[in-house]
C-alpha cells in the first residue's frame, strides 16, 4: 500500500471551473433571480432543509447536491426516487451561507397575529371558492369540446344519434353539474406564501443549531476545498468515509473518491486505514485522506483559506 | 411548477411561486404517473456534447419530478385537524383504506399520530388543517416532528418502511409479554381467546351466550378423551378409575416416562454427605414397568418417619390406573430419532452392572468402585501436585461437557443478568414493524408479534455497546431488534445477533 500525495488526482479536476461555467450558462434563466433572492434554508430540528424547487435549482447550480428525503408527489409509495424536501449536509448549508447565497432560518410558529391570521383564512376561503368556480367553467368547457368532437365524428356517418348528442350539448349549460368533491386542490409542499414571515430571515451565525466543533470545522474545510476544486460531494456513510467525491453531477457520474477527513494531529489506527482502503478498492474507488493545514502552518495571510493535504491510498501491486 | 418561463414573475412574487392556478390544478388531473428511468452513469466528464445533452435531460427530468405539486380531488382527501396540545391529528371526515393499519379511536373520535398524518399528507391522502388553514408538507415537518413525538430521524425511518409497505407502529414497552408470561404461553392463549371473540362478534351472536356454550363442549371432549383412554388401557385396575380429574394429554407427557436417560445421581454429592439412611433396606420400586407389577408397596421404615406417623402398606393400584401403562408405540420417525439419541446417550438401565444392583447402596457402591478404578490410572506426577489437570479421561461424554469443564471464562448469553443492568436513556426502541404480506389480516387492536423492532440511530452517533444491546434485546423479548442507521437521508439496517459457538461436535 502506498501513501502518496494525491495532488495528481486532484489536479485532474482542472476542468472544474469549466463544469461550473457550463452549469451557469445552461441555467441562465433560473440563475438571474439568484442575484438578490437568497436560498431559504429551513432547519427541521438541527437538520438544514430546502423546500422550494427554485432554491434547490440554485443550490445545484453552485454544486450543492444534498439528499432528497420526502415522498415523491407523483408516486409517493416507493423509495427508488424520492422528492422534496432536500436535506443538506451541515457543510453544504455552511458553504451556502458563507458564500452569501443563502439565508438560514429557524422556523417560528404562528408569527402572524390574530388579525393577520383571520385575513389569511378569508383569503384562503375566497381563493378556494374562486378556484371552484373556475374549475367548474373549465370542466364545462372540457365536456363541451368532447361532445363537439363526437358530433364531428358522427356527422360523417348517417347515424341520427348525433342529434341526441347535439341536444345534450345544448342542454349542458343548464344541466351541467361539477360536484365539489371533484374539485382538484393543491397540497402544498413548501410553506404557502401567505404564512410567510419576513422576520424569520434574521438569523445570526451564532444561532447555528449545530455547534461548530473541531470535527465539523475539519469536514467543512475539506468540503469547501474539494467543492472549490470543482468536485461534487455527497455523504459517504455507507462507504465508511465522510464524503463521496464525484467528478461531475452525481445524476450522471459515478463517484471516484471516498474522502476521509482527519485533522493533521489526529492519530488513526493502522487497521482503520487498512479496512477503509480495502473497502475502497472493493467498490472501485480511491480513498483520500484529507487533512486541512492550519493557517499559520502554511505561512500565508490570515485571510487566505488554509490548504488541504490529500493522500490517496492504493493497494500496491508488489509481489 | 416553477418553470423557467415563470421565474421572472416568481422573482417578484417569490413567495407565491409554487401555488398552482385553477387551470393548472384542473390540468393536473390528467397527468402521468410514470417515473422516468435513470440511465447508466458515465465514468468521467469528457465535455462531449452527447454527455452534456444527457446530463441536461436527466436534470430536466429531475426538476420536473421535484417541481410537481400534489393535486388531489377534494372528494379523495380525508380532512383532519392538528391538535397542538395533544400532539395528535383528529379526523374530520371518514377515514380511508389507511385506517386498517394506522390511527386509533378514543372517546368516539378518530386520531392519527403525527408521523402517520405526515406520511399520509405526503401520500396525498389527508389534508391537515391548523387554525382553519391547510398545512403544507413543510409545516407538517415543522409542527409534527419533535422530541416529544417522533424526531426527523425516526420519521425518515418510519416513512422509508411505510413506503416499502410495512406496517409500522410506535413501540410500546408494556405490550411486550414478560419472559414468565412467554414461558407460560399466556399472551398467545389470551390473544387466541380474543380473536375467537372477534370472530363471533362478526357472526352476529352475543358473546356471553356463546361463551357459556363453549365450556360444556370443551368438557365433553375432554371426557371423551379420558373415556377412550380407559377403554384402550389393558390394565384391569383401570375400571376403578377415579372420576375426578381426567388425565389430559397423557400420551404426550408420558412418553418420556421410562425412557429417561440421564438419571445418574451426581457421584460427588453422594461422596460428601455421609449416608444417613440404610440404603440396603430401600428397594427400587418399579411401578411403571408392566412386566413386574407389584400391587402393594411395603410399609416404609418407621425410623424414617417423623413422630408417631404410621404408614401402612401402600396400595398402588389407584396410582397405576392413573399412569399410562400402555405399551409405547412409536412411529417410524420417532423410533429413528430415539435410535439416534441412544447412540450418544447411554441409558442407565441398559448398563448390565447397574441392572444387577438390587438397591441404592449397591448402586452407590458400584459408582464408587468405578471411580476408584478410574483414579487408579491417574499418573501421580499429574495428579499429586499442586496444579492438577482440569479434567481427566473418561469424565466427559461430549465435547460440550469437556469445554464446559475446562473453560475458565464462561460464555454468557444476552439474556443473562439483564435485570441487573441500569436502563439507558440513549438507546430506545422506536417502532414495531410488521411485514407487508400480513397487511390483509392485520388488526390494530391485536397486532400480534412484530416481525422486527426498530431502533433508530445516526451515523454520527456511537455504535451500540453490549450493555445497550443486552438492554434492547431484553426489552424486545423474543422479537429481533434491528438498528436503522440514518446517514443524511440514506438509511441502512443492521442487526446484531446473539451467537453461540458450536461446542457439541460429535
Amino acid at each position: 500500500m502506498d501513501g502518496d500525495p494525491a495532488d495528481m488526482n486532484v489536479s485532474q479536476s482542472s476542468s472544474s471551473m469549466e463544469v461550473k461555467e457550463d452549469m451557469d450558462t445552461r441555467s441562465d434563466s433560473e440563475n438571474q433571480p439568484a442575484g438578490d433572492a437568497l436560498v431559504d434554508i429551513n432547519f427541521c430540528g438541527s437538520t438544514p432543509m430546502l423546500w422550494k424547487v427554485s432554491d434547490m435549482r440554485r443550490c445545484r447550480s453552485v454544486g450543492v447536491i444534498g439528499a432528497l428525503v420526502g415522498s415523491l408527489a407523483r408516486q409517493p409509495r416507493q423509495n427508488v426516487r424520492l422528492g422534496r424536501p432536500l436535506e443538506l449536509l451541515q457543510e453544504e448549508a455552511l458553504l451556502l451561507v458563507e458564500t452569501g447565497s443563502a439565508a438560514a432560518s429557524l422556523h417560528t410558529q404562528d408569527c402572524a397575529d390574530e388579525e393577520m391570521h383571520s385575513k389569511d383564512v378569508r383569503q384562503y376561503e375566497t381563493g378556494l371558492e374562486s378556484s371552484y368556480k373556475e374549475q367548474c367553467a373549465l370542466a364545462l368547457e372540457d365536456k363541451k369540446t368532447v361532445l363537439r368532437r363526437i358530433i364531428n365524428e358522427k356527422e360523417n356517418g348517417t347515424d341520427d344519434s348525433g342529434n341526441a348528442i347535439r341536444d345534450r350539448l345544448n342542454a349542458l349549460d343548464q344541466a351541467f353539474c361539477f360536484p365539489l368533491s371533484a374539485m382538484a386542490v393543491q397540497l402544498c409542499t413548501a410553506r404557502a406564501g401567505f404564512s410567510h414571515c419576513p422576520e424569520e430571515r434574521s438569523f445570526l451565525s451564532t444561532d447555528w443549531p449545530v455547534p461548530r466543533d473541531e470535527r465539523l470545522n475539519t469536514r467543512f474545510c475539506v468540503y469547501r476545498d474539494l467543492r472549490n476544486k470543482g468536485f461534487f460531494l455527497t455523504s459517504a456513510g455507507k462507504f465508511g468515509g465522510d464524503f463521496l467525491v464525484y467528478p461531475g453531477d452525481p445524476l450522471r457520474f459515478h463517484a471516484h473518491f471516498i474522502a476521509l477527513c482527519i485533522s493533521m494531529d489526529e492519530e488513526l489506527p493502522l487497521c482503520d486505514i487498512l479496512s477503509i482502503a480495502r473497502l475502497g478498492s472493493n467498490v472501485k474507488k480511491t480513498v483520500l485522506l484529507c487533512s486541512p493545514q492550519s493557517r499559520n502552518e502554511t505561512g500565508k495571510d490570515e485571510s487566505v483559506e488554509g490548504d488541504v493535504v490529500y493522500s490517496s491510498l492504493q493497494w500496491s501491486s508488489m509481489v | 411548477m416553477a418553470d423557467s418561463d415563470t421565474s421572472t414573475d416568481a422573482h417578484k412574487l417569490n413567495v407565491y411561486q409554487e401555488l398552482l392556478s385553477p387551470s393548472e390544478l384542473f390540468e393536473a388531473r390528467s397527468r402521468s404517473h410514470k417515473i422516468p428511468v435513470k440511465g447508466q452513469k458515465d465514468f468521467l466528464p469528457d465535455g462531449s456534447e452527447k454527455q452534456t445533452a444527457r446530463l441536461q435531460q436527466s436534470l430536466d427530468e429531475h426538476w420536473m419530478l421535484l417541481g410537481e405539486e400534489r393535486v388531489e380531488r377534494l372528494g379523495n382527501l380525508v380532512k383532519a385537524v392538528w391538535i397542538l396540545e395533544e400532539t395528535l391529528v383528529e379526523l374530520q371526515s371518514p377515514a380511508g383504506k389507511f385506517w386498517q393499519t394506522m390511527g386509533f379511536s378514543e372517546r368516539g373520535k378518530q386520531y392519527l399520530r403525527p408521523e402517520e398524518a405526515l406520511y399520509l399528507m405526503e401520500c396525498g391522502n389527508v389534508q391537515v388543517f391548523y387554525r382553519d388553514l391547510p398545512l403544507s408538507i413543510q409545516e407538517g415537518y415543522e409542527h409534527f416532528l419533535s422530541c416529544e413525538t417522533v424526531t426527523l430521524l425516526q420519521y425518515q425511518v418510519f416513512g422509508h418502511l411505510k413506503r416499502l409497505g410495512y406496517v409500522v407502529n410506535r413501540f410500546d414497552p408494556s405490550s411486550v409479554p414478560s419472559a414468565y408470561e412467554r414461558q407460560l404461553n399466556l399472551p398467545a392463549s389470551s390473544r387466541d381467546k380474543q380473536r375467537k371473540q372477534l370472530k363471533r362478534k362478526r357472526s352476529h351472536s352475543p358473546v356471553s351466550s356463546e361463551k357459556q356454550n363453549t365450556s360444556p363442549v370443551e368438557k365433553t371432549t375432554a371426557e371423551d378423551q379420558s373415556d377412550e383412554l380407559v377403554k384402550s388401557s389393558e390394565s384391569p385396575a383401570a375400571t376403578d378409575l377415579p372420576p375426578q380429574e381426567p388425565m389430559q394429554s397423557a400420551e404426550a407427557s408420558d412418553r418420556t416416562w421410562w425412557i429417561e436417560g440421564d438419571v445418574q445421581p451426581p457421584p460427588a454429592q453422594a461422596q460428601s454427605t455421609a449416608p444417613r439412611w440404610d440404603f440396603s433396606s430401600i428397594s427400587f420400586p418399579d411401578l411403571g414397568s408392566r412386566r413386574s407389577r407389584s400391587v402393594c408397596l411395603a410399609s416404609s421404615d418407621r425410623s424414617l418417619l417423623p413422630g408417631a406417623l404410621e404408614v401402612g402398606d401402600c396400595d398402588v393400584t389407584p396410582w397405576l390406573s392413573r399412569l399410562n401403562v400402555k405399551q409405547e408405540k412409536l412411529s417410524r420417525r420417532d423410533r429413528e430419532r430415539q435410535r439416534e439419541r441412544d447412540r450418544y446417550r447411554r441409558d442407565v438401565n441398559s448398563d448390565r452392572e447397574v441392572r444387577r444392583c438390587r438397591n441404592w447402596a449397591e448402586y452407590l457402591q458400584l459408582l464408587e468402585e468405578r471411580r476408584r478404578r478410574q483414579q487408579k490410572d491417574r499418573p501421580a506426577h499429574l495428579w499429586e501436585r499442586e496444579v492438577t489437570p482440569l479434567t481427566q479421561p473418561g469424565q466427559c461424554a461430549s465435547h460440550r461437557e469437556l469445554l464446559d469443564q475446562i473453560s475458565i471464562v464462561k460464555s454468557s448469553s444476552w439474556t443473562e443478568g439483564v435485570s441487573r443492568l441500569s436502563p439507558s436513556d440513549q438507546w430506545k426502541i422506536s417502532f414495531d414493524v410488521y411485514q407487508p404480506d400480513t397487511v390483509a389480516e392485520f388488526k390494530k387492536n391485536h397486532p400480534g408479534k412484530p416481525y422486527s423492532r426498530m431502533c433508530v440511530c445516526s451515523f454520527d452517533g456511537p455504535v451500540p455497546d453490549l450493555h445497550a444491546m443486552k438492554q434492547l434485546s431484553f426489552q424486545s423479548g423474543d422479537v429481533p431488534v434491528t438498528f436503522a442507521v440514518v446517514d443524511h437521508g440514506d438509511i441502512s439496517f443492521y442487526c446484531f445477533k446473539d451467537f453461540k459457538l458450536p461446542t457439541d461436535v460429535y
